[in-house]
């Protein structure tokens, strides 16, 4: 069984082919400019190429569907559902900061996954580890990254943060006392990371049809949020 | 024989469409979020970007069986790579090279004003050249000389509003509605263009447009003039900006010496400008092609068209192409 996993959330480009335990390729990409829509294809191509896995034998395809930047989330998601549709697979969704997270598994305490929301924002989500993988602790939020520290602070638990997000802000995160910042490696959602999580999601059919998959947005456009705050008002008035 | 599936999502239509040897439309599929933007009064980039992920896959899809093939009967696929919306092209783009990579078939990247430029010949192969073609939309209004399929150049454009931008924002400032253009078009069959003498702007200058100064009149003859009746003000409008637009896509025909005026664009269904310009064909003595509301408006047919135009001419286009937002055509 061989997966095709892609995850387009960060500036980023992370895609990977393998399965049934066995990672055979990744290739990750970072410009200081996102070009997801011009390297993500031919990152796809190469990889079949060079692991010698053709498309019609995925069994599915997964994706990290955010939270994350939008243009680029799209492209990815897009990109793995019109895939899916074409080869008549399922879709195996995972969320981005659920990715940054799994790879941390091992260390024995709270980890903060946090992704670049823009605007002086961040996405985050809290972890547990657990034998095997990581436990979710939070919602998927969005946030400063001050909110998130006064957060970390009232669990005052000991914290490894980790993802590019946190990395951004680190001069946030370093009043807090018993915390470390996890460094570039654990940076970036990683397509490696999606397969682990996805083959077990696949086995145990936790997949959909191509045409529900949806990225994880968490924020709406400017012109929603500001039509709710222009009718939010005419109502207090 | 060449089959091409086609996409399109450059602004606010999500389109697919199947075309044999760019002249037979099998299928072309548009699914319109106009209702989505409403509210708004306009286009939202970024609720547009994010109805083309929710929509291509049952478009796309559509396509396909009403085309009666499967990706496996595909030669090639397209999408509009610009000008256009970024975020919106980009889900369109990554959508057709997902299907290049399934269907191992070459992608092509198409320039929607290219598109709008060879939509009249799928319904009229035999058009003449050399054509003058008029492409008016909400995002674009564009006189172009074409002295061969593959030859054109632009010969003006708008230097700040496009014209279906000033029927929505007329329309809206008059509380008709969104979209601007059918609205005005409806209300207008009832008023008298005669009424009110508003500006021909930039009517002899060379062939550039101007329409930002045409709405400011409007809204100021409505102010100074509050009892207006609204059935006037949209004709006496309509009339002005088919004036301009007729006497643009004329002076390009005569420059160019062009047999054929053609139209392109979503205001290119407009009644009234498709009537004028029939008559001004008529007086000229040359044809005019005025492809049907569902090709003038974005459709995917157009994409899939010219893209056999590019393939053969060019060749297969380049996995790793990106979108530009700002793609121009040749000219000016």
């Amino acid at each position: 069984m061989q997966l095709l996993g892609i995850d387009t959330s960060t500036s980023r480009v992370s895609v990977a082919i393998g399965g049934d335990g066995d990672l055979l390729g990744e290739v990750a990409l970072g410009t200081p400019t996102p070009r997801h829509a011009e390297q993500l294809a031919p990152a796809i191509r190469y990889l079949c190429d060079e692991t010698g896995v053709e498309l019609r034998q995925l069994a599915a395809i997964a994706v990290g569907v955010g939270p994350g930047l939008f243009t680029g989330l799209r492209v990815g998601v897009t990109t793995a559902k019109v895939m899916a549709q074409g080869l008549r697979i399922p879709v195996v969704c995972v969320p981005s900061l659920d990715l940054v997270a799994y790879p941390l598994r091992y260390t024995q305490r709270l980890v903060a996954a946090v992704l670049d929301a823009r605007r002086h924002e961040v996405y985050y989500a809290l972890y547990l580890p657990v034998p095997g993988g990581v436990q979710r602790v939070s919602g998927y939020e969005i946030g400063s990254p001050d909110d998130l520290v006064g957060e970390l602070e009232a669990r005052g638990d000991e914290v490894l943060i980790a993802g590019e997000g946190a990395l951004r802000s680190r001069e946030q995160f370093a009043s807090l006392d018993r915390a470390e910042l996890a460094g570039t490696g654990f940076a970036w959602p990683r397509a490696a990371a999606l397969l682990e999580l996805a083959s077990a999601r696949y086995e145990r059919e936790e997949f959909c049809s191509p045409s529900d998959v949806q990225p994880m947005y968490l924020r709406k456009s400017d012109a929603e949020i500001e039509s709710e705050r222009s009718t939010g008002e005419e109502r207090v008035s | 024989m060449t089959r091409i599936l086609g996409i399109e999502t450059s602004c606010d239509e999500t389109a697919a469409a199947v075309v044999d040897d760019g002249r037979e439309v099998l299928s072309s599929v548009v699914s319109s979020q106009i209702d989505l933007h409403a509210r708004f009064g306009g286009v939202v980039p970024e609720i547009a970007s994010r109805a083309h992920v929710e929509l291509l896959n049952p478009v796309v899809a559509e396509a396909l069986v009403e085309a009666g093939t499967e990706l496996d009967g595909i030669d090639a696929v397209a999408a509009c790579h610009g000008p256009g919306l970024a975020g919106a092209l980009l889900v369109g783009v990554s959508a057709a090279k997902a299907i290049a990579l399934v269907a191992d078939v070459p992608y092509i990247g198409v320039n929607h004003l290219e598109g709008h430029l060879h939509a009249a010949w799928l319904e009229q192969p035999d058009l003449q050249v050399p054509a003058a073609v008029l492409i008016v939309s909400g995002g674009h209004t564009m006189v172009v000389a074409m002295d061969d399929l593959d030859q054109y150049r632009v010969l003006g454009q708008t230097v700040d509003d496009a014209a279906g931008e000033a029927f929505d924002k007329v329309a809206r400032f008059l509380g008709l509605g969104y979209p601007g253009g059918p609205a005005i078009d409806r209300l207008a069959a009832t008023g008298d263009p005669t009424a009110i003498a508003f500006p021909r702007p930039m009517r002899d200058e060379a062939f550039d447009f101007s329409f930002s100064g045409l709405k400011t009149a409007v809204v100021n003859h409505v102010r100074h003039n509050p009892d207006a009746e609204v059935r006037d003000v949209a004709a006496s409008f309509q009339e002005a900006v088919v004036d301009v637009l007729v006497g643009k896509l004329v002076a390009a025909a005569d420059a160019c010496h062009a047999k054929t005026m053609i139209i392109g664009g979503g205001v290119g269904a407009n009644t009234r400008l498709r009537t004028r310009i029939l008559d001004a064909a008529t007086d000229t003595g040359r044809e005019a092609m005025l492809p049907s509301p569902a090709l003038c408006t974005d459709n995917a047919a157009m994409i899939a068209a010219t893209a056999y135009r590019r393939l053969l001419s060019d060749g297969p286009g380049d996995l790793g192409g990106g979108a530009d937002p700002n793609l121009r055509l040749p000219g000016r």
